[in-house]
């Protein structure tokens, strides 16, 4: 179809009430970077953003915005934190991972740190945060990969609060890549965020938020911007709701 | 009654230069984005899930999203909030879907392959006096044509369920719809000039 037969559609599409074929088609003159319905689209788009701003306020609770910065933090750098504090932690949970797993110990270690470092607020957060995940009432903990070269470590999942991956033998991805945590549910995989390997291919990757039935926890290798759906073999998948029951 | 909410954002002037510090990765730049558009997000989800906990954890993959694909934004033009906003409302009405057993529609396309395509809005279109416009905009549609165009942006229900919902002909749903869009492409054609 012509751009003038698409015309009337762009509302239609930036709304997401496009019928087909007109919807498939707008795509195929967006995807070869048609002009003339680029502007029509970015045009149609505008009114429709204009609609998100008109619903009556509310407002979120101030923890929220932490969580935000906490969960980029730790996506963002190895660890997210300053580097000493990252190294006092990653020493604390590596050591857990590889020693024989006490917990206890690592949440000890954990609070120890914490305590001697209140200035880095949002690095705090984080600490604070994998804390709550490591010590929650609700937390299991699944170690996956032992004895083998391939990525091992462990997985700390509490329902109530978000899930920890802490990695060992996980090499760096290649230039472009990077590694996505998933949450599997019901057969359903949930983009669960990116992280990267450090060049001793260790890894840590916190995603925060209520994460009820989890049945698995798995990695696999994705482009950098991510994907929805994996895109390739896990790497590894931690059986979770097996060990609950 | 719909208050323009969007009178409490400030007008996003320096946008392009907060987008080019999300693309150096610096988190205080997501701090700022967030304390721009956190509430305006937020109410956005609320007002699709009708869960606030649930809203919340939304808000979050919505901003996770913006700040790992905000690679695909041009800084030279852009005014990231109408984005944003669309990231939002795809991820509620995502949830709102799936909740309900309901397809998922494929979304992903516009909102994220083509980020580039949010770029030349407007840089001041979140502005409290367009807010206002678009509010009076939206009150001038006749009952039928406002829920129609509400069941489409706010539950993302196609025109065959939105038939379905209102008890009426496919056909009268179409030309509702048609015409609450011209009715606001006609009043906000002053407010998104061409
Ligand atoms: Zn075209």
């Amino acid at each position: 179809m012509n751009c003038n037969e698409l015309r009337e559609h762009y509302e239609l599409y930036a709304i997401g009430v496009a019928e087909e074929p007109e919807r498939s088609e707008i795509r195929a003159h967006l995807n070869r970077q048609c002009e003339v319905c680029m502007q029509g689209i970015k045009r149609a788009r505008e009114v429709v953003a204009l609609l998100g701003g008109t619903v009556p306020p509310a407002v979120p609770s101030a923890a929220l915005r932490r969580r935000i910065l906490a969960s980029v933090a730790v996506e963002q750098r190895r660890f997210g934190w300053a580097p000493f504090l990252a190294a006092a932690f990653a020493m604390a949970l590596f050591a857990a991972v590889y020693f024989g797993g006490r917990e206890r110990d690592l949440a000890n270690e954990l609070a120890r740190v914490r305590e001697q470092n209140s200035r880095q607020t949002i690095e705090l957060t984080a600490v604070n945060q994998a804390f709550a995940i490591l010590t929650g009432a609700d937390t299991t903990v699944t170690t996956f990969g032992e004895g083998q070269a391939n990525p091992k470590g462990k997985v700390f999942v509490s329902p109530s609060q978000g899930v920890l991956l802490i990695a060992g033998n996980l090499q760096p991805a290649p230039p472009g890549k990077a590694y996505e945590m998933w949450i599997v549910k019901s057969g359903k995989a949930k983009a669960a965020g990116m992280f990267q390997s450090a060049p001793d291919g260790s890894a840590m990757h916190m995603q925060r938020g209520s994460v009820e039935n989890t049945d698995a926890v798995a990695v696999t290798l994705e482009n950098q911007a991510g994907a929805d759906q994996p895109t390739s073999t896990p790497l590894f998948a931690a059986p979770i709701r097996a060990l609950i029951q | 009654m719909m208050i323009p909410l969007l009178m409490a954002v400030h007008a996003a002037e320096d946008d392009t230069s907060l987008v080019a510090r999300m693309q150096r990765r610096d988190p205080n730049a997501l701090a700022e984005l967030y304390d721009r558009y956190g509430r305006v997000t937020f109410s956005l989800i609320v007002r699709v899930v009708r869960d606030a906990g649930i809203a919340e954890d939304l808000v979050q993959e919505t901003f996770l999203r913006v700040w790992n694909r905000v690679h695909g934004f041009d800084a030279q033009k852009g005014s990231i909030g109408p984005w944003l906003l669309a990231v939002a409302r795809n991820r509620a009405i995502d949830y709102l879907r799936s909740a309900a057993g309901r397809q998922r529609q494929s979304r992903e396309f516009e909102e994220t392959d083509l980020p580039a395509l949010y770029c030349d809005m407007e840089k001041d279109i979140l502005s409290s006096h367009k807010a206002r416009r678009v509010k009076s905009a939206v009150e001038k549609l006749s009952p039928n044509q406002r829920h129609v165009i509400e069941l489409a942006y706010f539950e993302g229900l196609s025109q065959t369920e939105i038939a379905e919902r209102m008890g009426q002909p496919l056909g009268t749903v179409k030309t509702w719809v048609r015409a609450a869009l011209k009715n606001l492409r006609d009043e906000l054609g002053a407010v998104v000039p061409a």
